[in-house]
């Protein structure tokens, strides 16, 4: 790697690393979650202060090219990174309904409480006024 | 608030067309059940209906999918202290006369889930050659997995006891349940049964199942119930 391209690419990482930590101050990531991200960043700076640890990762594993080693680490890491998602997401999933029925369940209930109350407002009216007949509310109501 | 001790869970998406006449044959059919609608947030005349009825309906504010909103209905069943709840289609498929006969058949027996078949007796509408064919296979997949013959595994009803209530309501497959629930309920030690009942064709909607979505619902289905095989808590 030229001296240009290793200073770019530092520059960039730090950046990014910044950026990323800009984004937990002001509570858009949470920390639990950038934590991944933030190892990322660490290590690109990582080989790219010391390309020497890579191309000695990359013939440890015989892979003929330091790029190479490179590539197979960034999918690597996409992938961890993907995953994490996913399972982040189904968590979510499964929160968000469980909070959906509860919503729809309160609101019946709420329903139900209203109805009650009038009816009862209803029958005291007409227990106080006994001009006004009393319906046969017990076996009109339906839950 | 209730007075009877049954109820029928009638998950509804979009079935303004024949909502009221599954209710009301509920209501004439099998007076010895309570039901709750779980209106899965239908962008046609469902809710509004309800309303005007006054039906007991639970509105669901974000569409969640067929097994969340049959899930609030078991939820709403184990809340409620219901000791059995059977689920119907909103679409009319089922008759209602079979709930009180289904009732009464699982009040006098130990059995944790009935089942209701078609393929007992044969009768009534059968469905199509493929669907048959897939209903063979996870007949197939089930007896391997448990042992135990479910002749219609994918039949929606099923009449289950309080036990399968706390159940379904801690947890319940997000689409495609039945073949799945049937596995997890031999699973947890709990007695599964069939009787012959009769199905008419649908009224009105369409099938949660088209052509295309039979290989994803293959696979799916098959997986889960492979899970819910080996997954036993």
């Amino acid at each position: 790697m030229s001296g240009t391209v290793q200073q770019v690419v530092g520059i960039l990482c730090i950046i990014a690393i910044l950026y990323i930590g800009n984004l937990v101050r002001v509570k858009r990531l949470e920390l639990k979650y950038a934590l991944v991200w933030f190892a990322v960043g660490v290590m690109l700076l990582i080989f790219d202060l010391a390309p020497g640890i890579m191309e000695w990762l990359a013939r440890l594993l015989g892979i003929a090219l330091p790029i190479n080693m490179l590539f197979f680490l960034g999918f690597g890491f996409v992938l961890i990174i993907i995953l994490t998602q996913t399972v982040v997401i189904s968590n979510l999933t499964r929160k968000t309904k469980r909070l959906t029925q509860e919503v729809a369940l309160l609101h019946r209930r709420i329903d139900n409480i209203k109805t009650r109350e009038e009816e009862t407002k209803e029958i005291i009216a007409s227990i106080q006024n006994p001009n006004v007949g009393v319906v046969n509310y017990i076996d009109s109501e339906e839950p | 608030m209730q007075r009877r001790n049954k109820l029928v869970i009638i998950p509804a998406f979009n079935e303004a067309g024949c909502i009221v006449n599954t209710i009301e044959d509920i209501r004439q059919n099998a007076p010895s059940f309570d039901y709750v609608v779980i209106n899965d947030c239908s962008r046609d005349e469902t809710g509004a209906l309800c309303e005007k009825y006054h039906y007991n309906v639970v509105n669901l504010p974000i569409n969640s999918g067929i097994g969340a909103a049959v899930q609030t209905g078991y939820m709403y069943a184990k809340r409620y202290g219901y000791e059995y709840a059977i689920q119907v289609d909103g679409d009319g498929q089922h008759d209602a006369s079979f709930l009180e006969e289904m009732a009464e058949i699982i009040e006098h027996s130990d059995v944790n889930m009935l089942i209701g078949s078609r393929f007992i007796e044969k009768e009534g509408f059968q469905s199509t050659g493929l669907r048959r064919f897939g209903i063979r296979y996870f007949t197939a997949l089930i007896r391997l997995l448990t042992r135990q013959t479910v002749t219609d595994p994918t039949s929606g009803m099923r009449i289950v006891d309080r036990n399968v209530i706390n159940m379904f309501a801690e947890d319940y497959p997000k689409d495609y349940p039945e073949p799945e629930t049937a596995v997890t309920v031999i699973k947890n030690g709990l007695t599964v049964r069939e009787i012959p009942v009769r199905m008419k064709e649908r009224q009105a909607g369409v099938s949660s199942i088209s052509f295309k979505k039979s290989v994803y619902y293959m696979i799916k289905v098959s997986l889960a119930c492979f899970m819910a095989a080996i997954g036993v808590k």
